[in-house]
């Protein structure tokens, strides 16, 4: 008998063990070391030769990213998480959600502007050469029953593109217009999908996929991406009236671990190489003016010199309630 | 002896009260602070609160109208094959859910067959594919349910309306369903209760624009840094589930009853006239297969439909654009780990509750103290992922047990999500040990102890390794609360599998594919293994 209760204690020893565990592995972390961990958005790519630059210019590597979705996701989940915060530092967070961090707290510091993209329709240009029908020069005019049924955007509750839109939307028809534009595309059968690369690898005619929607919600930057290698024309042009300018900053994390390393990597990023190879490891023009761009980018993909003023509208008072005015016109299909 | 006991009870009622209760109790907290109840009021709530409901009514007639057929030829008559092909529609419901939804965008996508029919926007709509996914999910648990009961029912009183004349049908009808009625409520609510709950389908093919309650406590928390709203939302889906939950249990308490084994005598072989009930089994098998195939066929192919074995190795890279933190393989061993911790702790410390709950209680306190740890225990099964997810997010952020920036936080709600499975399985099982033999050892001498490795544990230990077997299957599919606990290196293959498939594009689609066709594989093998009959049971030994 004696043995067998030694067995029952031995069962007892490892539930036991089990709960110590959790309990001491949960107050074990490592020390400040070299080690920098970027937060970003999905997007987000640190070109490997420059991380190798990074760690012999620095002493500091990069290690333990995280990537938590599009650029709101990243900012909200950044603050669900800031008491112990999930890497050192964050890229990605956008001017539409810079307000968020600030106003929780999150970051340490300011947050840094690194690149800007404008955020733009593009078309397909063989199709409409194809379907004899003149391609749209402004947004506006998709809502007209020759673009039925050709349109293609992201969801502004789950994608930062498609935010920016309908902010550049609500910006350039006013609160008033905004609404009864979305409902006339709804009608003119837009469709709807929940992020960049669903809409444009996918649903888009240009995008490398089998789509059926020749006009995209994406980027001023996207044609530097479709050129066809016999003619050396881009497939694709960027209708680069009233866009929407989204400019992505980088932060330290309040609560970092290594906010050195942080503020070590922010500051190289603001250096020329990195600067540099923003446009095609990203997509995105560099902050710095004096950086030049490729060379397919100023044939294709020159910035926007057209925006919509959004300097009026509080973001912060009401994202949430565009939003949802946004979904109830989008769904009462 | 008592004072023992007590002692022993101590360790599970700390852990469920630190990873269940209190988190739940911030949920609670944070869900009745503010306007709750305008949150409610609002129309997008009210939408998704009436999607979840009739969606899942839909969703739960049709996996009757299919589940009960199957039940009826695969368990009641002798069919040819019918362990194979039982084990077969169980694989549905043993895969991970963010496979089945990435299964069923391959079907949104090939939209080529219906564009211009009458049924487009029927096809195009999400709504479609998601009570579709539910039901390719879900229908296997009414046939396996109400097939183990009608298994053992007598046939005696359906031979002799029989030979009255009487129709399947109307046997069906008059004599079958009445005996069946408690396994098909059971059944009935127990699959609206999944459907209810179900998160990662609702996300992935919902797309942004179709939502449950469930996506709309994620959206809240995430999109909306709306914290009182996903709480408000977590408390609803939470009285939601208890409430399908707690019928779903009355008249058949402790029956989960999800494989009996039987033996082939005495049932009848189908004939002509269950041609209806055996074509209907064929066509849910058929829905059960085309998904699936569906998916390994795309696992083979390019984008553009080429044959191919690229996606394969794609597998070991971070995918197109380096979008993932970690490779697929090193996700695969952060799953693996987090399976191995999850089911130690739920079989350890379900197998401990129910050999506690089973001990015969002298007074009346102890009796009414083990009805209601009873309860507690059961608790989290009518908690969904997410609002426990949504709970530790809260409660282990920071504070006095930061739980949050461990690996262990995943492992722990998977656990805790299991445990209360283990507990309904092995419970039963334990029961009927100790009735038997235990107070026979009991006389004989032995300490409980003893009793318990010599005579109990060796007694329930097919129904300790199915346990641990559910455990698993839990904690390796979960997705609700890794994709809000999981970030960066500590991605599992769940949350690795819906990235891939959010950002489609490059080589992502694709090696969502592969990675579902090998899950799908070992999903297949483990199933069939287990649906193999017991070669020998162990008998209690002597002593």
């Amino acid at each position: 008998m004696q043995i067998k209760n030694t067995r029952m204690r031995r069962t007892l020893a490892a539930l036991t063990t089990i709960t110590i565990a959790t309990a001491a592995l949960v107050g074990c972390s490592t020390n400040a070391s070299k080690a920098v961990a970027i937060a970003s958005h999905d997007s987000f790519i640190f070109p490997d030769a420059l991380i190798n630059q990074f760690k012999s210019e620095t002493g500091f590597y990069l290690e333990g990213g995280a990537k938590l979705g599009d650029a709101g996701e990243l900012t909200n989940k950044l603050v669900l998480t800031k008491d112990s915060p999930v890497a050192d530092l964050v890229f990605g967070i956008d001017n539409t959600f810079a307000g968020v961090a600030q106003s929780n707290g999150i970051i340490d510091g300011e947050l840094v502007p690194i690149d800007y993209a404008d955020v733009c329709f593009n078309y397909d240009k063989n199709w409409f050469a194809k379907a004899g029908i003149p391609a749209p020069t402004s947004w506006r005019e998709l809502t007209d029953k020759k673009y039925a049924g050709l349109t293609v955007v992201e969801n502004p509750t789950t994608s930062s593109t498609g935010l920016s839109f309908l902010f550049a939307s609500i910006g350039a028809l006013g609160e008033s217009g905004w609404q009864s534009w979305w409902s006339k595309m709804r009608d003119n059968g837009l469709k709807v999908t929940a992020g960049w690369e669903d809409a444009y690898y996918i649903e888009f005619t240009a995008g490398g996929g089998s789509g059926t929607y020749p006009i995209v919600l994406s980027y001023s930057s996207s044609p530097a991406f479709t050129v066809d290698a016999a003619d050396g024309e881009s497939t694709t042009a960027s209708i680069n009236n009233e866009c929407f300018r989204q400019i992505e900053y980088a932060g330290v994390l309040k609560n970092a671990k290594n906010p050195a390393g942080a503020r070590a990597v922010i500051d190289f990023m603001l250096k020329k190489d990195f600067q540099s190879a923003l446009p095609d490891s990203n997509y995105v023009y560099p902050v710095d003016e004096s950086v030049q761009l490729p060379e397919s980018w100023a044939k294709f993909a020159p910035a926007s010199q057209s925006f919509v003023d959004v300097s009026g509208l509080d973001f912060e008072a009401n994202r949430k309630k565009w939003q949802q005015q946004w979904r109830d016109i989008l769904e009462s299909k | 002896m008592t004072l023992k006991r007590a002692t022993l009870w101590m360790v599970p009622i700390i852990v469920i009260g630190v990873l269940f209760y209190w988190p739940m109790t911030r949920v609670l907290s944070e869900g009745l602070t503010g306007d709750w109840l305008a949150t409610l009021a609002e129309p997008r709530v009210v939408g998704a609160i009436w999607f979840t409901i009739w969606q899942a009514i839909v969703s739960t007639i049709i996996c009757l109208v299919m589940g009960l057929p199957a039940a009826y030829v695969l368990y009641r008559r002798r069919s040819p094959a019918a362990r194979l092909l039982r084990a077969l529609l169980t694989v549905p419901f043993a895969l991970p859910t963010i496979v089945t939804a990435i299964g069923f965008t391959a079907f949104r996508t090939q939209d080529v067959w219906h564009t211009g029919t009458a049924a487009e926007g029927f096809f195009d709509s999400p709504t479609t594919w998601i009570i579709a996914a539910h039901v390719f999910v879900n229908f296997a648990v009414i046939t396996r349910v109400v097939g183990s009961t009608w298994v053992s029912q007598s046939h005696d009183t359906e031979e002799a309306a029989a030979l009255a004349g009487a129709g399947r049908l109307r046997i069906f009808w008059s004599i079958s369903l009445p005996q069946l009625r408690p396994a098909i409520v059971s059944a009935t609510f127990t699959v609206f209760l999944y459907c209810t709950a179900s998160y990662g389908l609702v996300l992935v093919l919902g797309g942004g624009l179709v939502n449950s309650i469930e996506t709309e406590i994620a959206i809240a928390a995430n999109q909306f840094l709306d914290l009182q709203e996903a709480g408000t939302l977590a408390l609803l889906q939470t009285l939601l589930s208890i409430l399908a939950f707690a019928i779903s249990t009355t008249g058949t308490r402790s029956k989960i009853g999800f494989d009996v084994q039987d033996a082939d005598d005495g049932k009848r072989p189908i004939d002509r006239r269950d041609l209806a009930a055996v074509a209907l089994t064929w066509v849910s098998i058929a829905l059960t297969v085309v998904p699936l195939a569906l998916i390994v066929l795309r696992a083979f192919t390019t984008d553009s439909g080429t044959p191919t074995l690229e996606n394969f190795f794609n597998l070991g890279t971070n995918g197109a654009r380096n979008l993932l933190d970690i490779t697929l393989g090193q996700a695969a061993l952060n799953s693996l780990r987090n399976v191995v911790v999850a089911t130690l702790l739920a079989g350890t410390l379900g197998t401990l509750v129910a050999y506690l709950l089973t001990r015969p209680t002298r007074s009346r306190v102890a009796h009414r103290f083990n009805r209601v740890l009873d309860v507690v225990f059961l608790m989290p099964l009518g908690v969904s992922t997410i609002v426990l997810g949504f709970g530790y997010l809260l409660t282990f952020g920071g504070g006095w047990l930061p739980l949050r920036s461990s690996w262990l936080i995943v492992p722990l709600v998977q656990g805790l999500m299991a445990l209360p499975l283990v507990v309904r399985i092995v419970q039963p099982a334990l029961n009927a040990a100790s009735e038997e033999l235990a107070e026979q050892a009991a006389t004989d001498g032995a300490s409980a102890a003893s009793t318990f490795f010599r005579v109990e544990l060796p007694m329930a230990r097919e129904a300790i390794t199915a346990a641990f077997g559910y455990a698993a299957i839990v904690s390796i599919g979960e997705f609700g609360a890794a994709s809000l606990l999981a970030y960066g290196d500590q991605a599992t293959l769940p949350t690795v599998l819906y990235q891939l498939v959010s950002r489609p594009g490059g080589d992502n689609y694709g090696m969502a594919m592969a990675m579902s066709a090998i899950v799908i594989a070992l999903t297949f093998a483990v199933v069939f293994a287990a649906s193999l009959p017991a070669k020998h049971r162990t008998r209690p030994q002597r002593f």
